[in-house]
């Protein structure tokens, strides 16, 4: 049996941040990751936005961490059966130092990310499974791991085993997880040459490209996404459970036939799958946070369901970072205090919601709640596509004007009730 | 399809030990079986002839979709010991 001042359960972007931080300012941390190494677990999109905690860990954090490509240009495209309508948003300005956010690959980062925290003092123990929580009455003590004497103890865990967290939920800080709080993510990497991908996507140097879709989920609510690496692209489909489970159909039937649609087909041509995974993503939005410490305990990252998406930011690895920095500070705090009891590791609660973190998720709560409108993912990216046909389209009659044309496309795609219904609550989420 | 070729799209250190096991007496009621079309690994399947779920863990990507599913909990859920299971190299 071993002591340790704190022990870290889970080697993501919020476990390492945390006993990073943790080790910086001289505790004797000791991380457990279940991977062989770092980000083996993983599914990542995506792109992490601009990380000012990273910095504040590493000062050089942005220079040296190993990116793929900065994102200057983002897509989100309304697919239809025979149509697509892109919004393309492009800024100089996310082309320049601080840039706006980049593209990475998961096992890559986290591993350059755990070699600092060991840089720092961290203990590492990969390969490693934390199977149990240990209690000493009603307080968390450490953890079992499967090896054998497998028992680390210390005053304070910070549980980051992210999105299904059976440690939350053995801790008694989360009720069982519900479809209705999580989307499943599945994607491929495709291998293309770096040329290829620059010419596809209109970029140049390590510019990179995020694209989104709508309309291309068979109803299911959920889209697709395609991140651009260097020479690489990831796509996929995020899907969110309980429309997934109530449609019937296979996630890897949708995300096969979303590789057809034209647009998709044309960016990915000749391409090579090499790679495919699949993970939950908390969706559950501010509603579904669990309790976020106990005695001797504090959750972070995904298990913590930190992560939310507005329709058009999707954040959830910065929520990590930023909740692993918290969480470090925090126990820090209570160490100075030798006081390991929840009523001072509550101090988390309030740090998270002084900054972006809790208020993020605040902010979007209700947009969370628009993004559960079925018609959002079939209906309006049909109407879109419908008026901007009948837009383009001449046939030798007088046209109309947009307003007569867009309303009568809407009249036939939905009713007046369920219109007015989404406009309000659209607006009450967005705006 | 994706699922035929899982083996050459994600690589594997299987457990011989099964780190999910299906209680057939549990699910045998279920008129869904979400788990035969959530799966994005496709590992569950439904046995016609034997009329049970036939599972095999090998190609778990470790999602967790069929845990939270299966709303009558005839899943033992857990991960595969450290250091087994699926590992992504650039995911």
């Amino acid at each position: 049996m071993k002591t340790h001042d704190v022990i870290v359960v889970g080697a993501g972007p919020a476990g390492t941040t945390a006993a990073l931080r943790m080790a910086q300012k001289g505790l004797k941390v000791i991380l457990v990751e279940r991977g062989n190494v770092p980000g083996e677990k993983n599914m990542f999109g995506g792109m992490l936005p601009h990380c000012p905690a990273g910095e504040k860990l590493l000062p050089r954090f942005h220079e040296e961490a190993p990116w793929e490509r900065h994102v200057v240009k983002r897509t989100l495209c309304l697919l239809s059966e025979t149509s697509a309508s892109s919004f393309v948003f492009e800024s100089n300005r996310f082309d320049r130092p601080p840039y706006c956010g980049y593209t990475l690959y998961r096992p890559v980062f986290d591993r350059w990310y755990a070699q600092r925290a060991i840089e720092a003092g961290v203990t590492i123990l990969t390969g490693c499974l934390a199977e149990e929580l240990l209690t000493q009455g009603k307080s968390i003590c450490g953890v079992r791991i499967g090896r054998v004497n497998g028992e680390l103890r210390a005053p304070i865990t910070v549980v980051c085993d992210g999105v299904i967290s059976l440690l939350a939920q053995r801790a008694g800080l989360r009720k069982a997880l519900e479809p209705g709080d999580l989307a499943l993510g599945i994607k491929a990497l495709f291998r293309l040459e770096e040329r290829e991908i620059n010419e596809r996507f209109g970029l140049v140097r390590d510019q990179g490209c995020s694209q989104e879709f709508i309309g291309c989920t068979k109803g299911v609510r959920g889209g697709g996404f395609i991140y651009t690496q260097l020479q690489s692209l990831s796509a996929g489909l995020v899907l969110h459970l309980d429309s997934l489970k109530k449609s019937g159909l296979a996630p890897c039937d949708l995300f096969e036939e979303f590789l057809a649609f034209d647009p998709v087909r044309k960016l990915l041509k000749g391409a090579r799958m090499v790679e495919y995974a699949a993970h939950m993503i908390p969706e559950g939005g501010y509603k579904s946070i669990p309790k976020l410490f106990g005695d001797g305990v504090l959750l972070a990252g995904d298990a913590a369901g930190l992560c939310y998406t507005n329709g058009l930011n999707l954040e959830g690895m910065n929520l990590a970072i930023a909740s692993g920095l918290q969480a470090a500070e925090t126990v820090m705090e209570a160490f100075q205090k030798c006081d390991f009891s929840a009523k001072q590791l509550g101090q988390y609660q309030s740090r998270l919601q002084e900054c972006f973190v809790l208020q993020d998720m605040k902010t979007y709560e209700k947009s969370m709640d628009l993004l559960r409108n079925d018609r959002l993912f079939s209906v309006y990216p049909r109407l879109v596509g419908t008026i901007m046909e009948r837009i383009f389209q001449a046939d030798g009659k007088p046209r109309k004007k947009f307003s007569r044309i867009g309303w009568d496309a809407t009249k036939e795609a939905i009713s007046v009730k369920d219109l007015i219904s989404d406009l309000l609550k659209g607006g009450a989420s967005l705006l | 399809m994706i699922t035929e070729h899982i083996f050459e799209l994600a690589s594997y250190r299987i457990d011989p030990d099964a780190h999910i096991t299906v209680n057939r007496e549990v699910c045998k009621p279920c008129r869904h079986r979400a788990c035969t079309f959530v799966c994005p690994a496709g590992c569950y399947q439904w046995n016609e002839s034997n009329l049970r779920i036939d599972f095999a863990y090998d190609a778990c990507l470790e999602c967790g979709t069929c845990l939270m599913i299966c709303e009558r909990g005839a899943l033992a859920w857990n991960y595969p010991k450290g250091g087994f299971g699926v590992r992504f190299r650039v995911t």
